[in-house]
């Protein structure tokens, strides 16, 4: 009785907490066609707490001017915020120092800088460049176009489905270090797949890589958000993330990378801001981080970072921490329970190695994914249908396109049931 | 009945639902009795790229008019291309190349689709277009194919026949103003004319009358036209008819 009681009370605080948290957000209370939005893209981008939105306003009224260059106070405020956000990023990852965290404009552009500037200092002819078959596109393009630059080659890290030993869509690492020859120069993977929501053993990768001597950039864009990042703690040589998937602008990204590495490798573009003097003949480049940063970077997104960040530590710390985690807890099996059932295919099973992030691909047999999203969003629905820029992974589920609910600390157990209701409804109306 | 007809009947059947779940839930029932498409129609060629979803589109001829078939991998698109057909189905090339169909916006449907869906809805209306266009051309150059080089010969004379002097109530031909008709075997006609003068104001017009007349004339494929004052034309080079008719003899 007393128990019950206490449980009650603790569901009524956990609550209040959500609702507290989602008045942050304006754009989960708005409405979709006539219905409440449910918000389930978050794998593609965060909507924005309020803390956010102010501070770009509050940003481009009062705080407008272009970083680095000038001697007066409104340039002054405007690098302090810059800089300061740079300090906030430090934090948040636990890199060393302010060197080591450079702004570009999303993890593409991060992956596409290590991928041009690495592979021209320490890859060549006969090379190897190691990937993951769960790959985003961005993790896997920029490499190619670097490994034909460089006359190297790609290899595949596979899933259990490519080796035949299974269809969880998990890393079968059975093979790692054979394939982690003498040649490969770099390891690249994902912290957490876009598509099966898995938590990657990333740890186990990179000490098996530097056990060999072998660099390894992490695509941290979903890791980011879902796991608590600490990049020397992870070791990783460089890591990749978009501040828009954690509540701040769109068009800025992150990448990390450790202060032997950055400096060792040649700049990725040239213009302002990353010269230290220069002549017509020869150019001397600015320090790290500037170094990376070529011209007027998106100064106010980058900034934006800050209140971000503090939100995303608000989510994840304290009450509201525990309860946001314990929600998360109770969407991961409702939904894995839900889609558990003769006719779906989850892209994406967890066990003891891998765990599972809130993000759930699945294909629903003989109905078209996106037939499924048209007529979710008709409900307020919002989910994503296609190829997810994973074509090759889901290739080798035999899928051409499927669908994906993804969700963010801000959503809800309740939108997860009505997630499953509409998608009944959806299912029911198609087959 | 017309494709605007049809249009209509359509725009009628959607004002009877008050909301979008029982539209769809009407399309997605369309999509699922609409006859199933042959595997030999299931060819790349007939595949329509640019959608999330796949779909094939085949068309036949029979007596002049166009039918089409389809098959999608989603119901809900192969709803609305079935919808497409039945607008379009049963009628000519020149109907359906003239036509402007507007029943996916009166009904709302474009504004109800993704932006990708709706794209993929303008591929396959222009390539039902392009079907249509396609069967023209085949249509016409059967047609060409039926007459000899000499009957196009004659046929481009009779069409130059059809053409007059702006000033002179003769026809360019007769006036002695085309020097040269050439009919290559493929059915491509070369002309080279002159003007009565150089500074002939309306000389544009006069060519233009031409390539309007020969490319109609029947059998004839292309026509290009070579406007020359070597030699320079003079009433020698009219026929016993036109200057009969001018009162010259």
């Amino acid at each position: 009785m007393h128990f019950a009681q206490d449980g009650i009370t603790m569901e009524g605080k956990k609550e209040n907490i959500l609702a507290r948290v989602r008045q942050q957000v304006p754009a989960l209370s708005s409405k979709m066609n006539g219905e409440p939005l449910v918000y389930l893209d978050n794998a593609a981008t965060t909507q924005k707490p309020v803390q956010v939105l102010d501070f770009l306003s509050d940003a481009l009224k009062n705080r407008n001017a272009n970083v680095h260059r000038s001697m007066y106070e409104l340039s002054d405020r405007s690098t302090s915020a810059y800089e300061g956000a740079r300090e906030r990023v430090r934090r948040f990852i636990n890199a060393p120092s302010r060197e080591n965290v450079i702004f570009t404009s999303g993890t593409t552009a991060s992956v596409n800088l290590v991928a041009s500037c690495f592979c021209s200092k320490f890859v060549g002819k006969g090379d190897v460049i190691l990937i993951e078959a769960d790959s985003h596109h961005s993790n896997i393009v920029p490499w190619q176009l670097a490994a034909e630059r460089a006359g190297a080659s790609i290899k595949v890290i596979p899933t259990d489905v490519m080796t035949g030993s299974g269809r969880s869509g998990r890393l079968d690492l059975e093979g790692l270090d054979g394939l982690l020859s003498d040649n490969v120069k770099m390891v690249a993977v994902t912290q957490i797949s876009n598509i099966t929501g898995l938590r990657n053993p990333v740890s186990q990768i990179i000490s098996a890589a530097h056990s060999k001597g072998i660099a390894v950039l992490v695509d941290g864009a979903q890791g980011i958000v879902h796991e608590k990042v600490d990049v020397q703690a992870m070791d990783c040589d460089f890591y990749a993330f978009s501040a828009h998937k954690i509540y701040g602008a769109t068009g800025v990204g992150v990448l990390y990378g450790k202060k032997e590495l950055l400096e060792a490798i040649p700049p990725y573009m040239g213009g302002g801001d990353m010269v230290e003097t220069v002549t017509y003949d020869k150019t001397t480049y600015a320090s790290l981080p500037l170094k990376f940063e070529a011209g007027t970077p998106n100064f106010i997104g980058a900034a934006s970072l800050t209140p971000a960040l503090d939100f995303a530590e608000y989510l994840r710390n304290g009450e509201v921490g525990e309860a946001l985690g314990s929600e998360e807890e109770r969407i991961v099996s409702y939904m894995m329970d839900k889609l558990d059932t003769p006719g779906i295919e989850v892209y994406g099973k967890p066990d003891s190695i891998c765990g599972k992030s809130p993000i759930f691909t699945f294909n629903i047999e003989s109905i078209n994914a996106g037939d499924l999203a048209q007529l979710l969003d008709k409900m307020g629905i919002a989910v994503r249908s296609g190829m997810m820029c994973a074509e090759p992974l889901l290739n080798t589920f035999g899928a051409v396109s499927a669908l994906r609910a993804s969700f963010a600390p801000y959503n809800t157990l309740e939108e997860a049931e009505t997630f499953v209701r509409c998608l009944e409804r959806a299912r029911t109306m198609l087959s | 009945m017309t494709i605007k007809e049809t249009e209509q009947q359509i725009v009628e059947e959607f004002s009877l639902f008050d909301n979008w779940m029982d539209k769809y839930q009407y399309i997605i029932d369309l999509g699922k009795s609409m006859p199933v498409i042959d595997e030999a129609g299931k060819k790349d060629a007939n595949l329509i790229k640019g959608c999330q979803s796949r779909v094939w589109l085949d068309c036949r001829e029979e007596g002049g008019k166009l039918y089409f078939s389809a098959d999608s991998d989603a119901i809900i698109t192969k709803g609305i291309i079935s919808l497409l057909i039945r607008v379009y189905d049963g009628h000519t090339p020149d109907e359906i190349i003239e036509s402007e169909i507007d029943f996916i916006d009166t009904i709302g449907l474009r504004s109800n689709l993704s932006p990708t869906r709706a794209n993929g809805l303008v591929s396959m209306m222009k390539q039902i277009k392009l079907y249509a266009v396609a069967f023209k051309e085949k249509e016409k150059e059967a047609a060409e194919n039926k007459y000899s080089v000499e009957d196009v010969q004659k046929n481009v004379i009779r069409a130059l026949k059809q053409v007059f002097d702006p000033e002179i109530p003769v026809n360019v031909y007769d006036l002695g103003l085309i020097y040269e008709i050439k009919v290559g075997e493929d059915r491509n006609v070369f002309i080279k004319m002159t003007m009565t003068s150089p500074t002939c104001p309306l000389a544009e017009d006069v060519v233009n009358d031409v390539n309007n007349a020969v490319s109609d004339a029947p059998g004839v494929k292309g026509v290009q036209i070579e406007l020359t004052f070597e030699p320079e034309w003079d009433e020698s080079r009219m026929s016993e008819e036109a200057r009969l008719e001018l009162g010259l003899m």
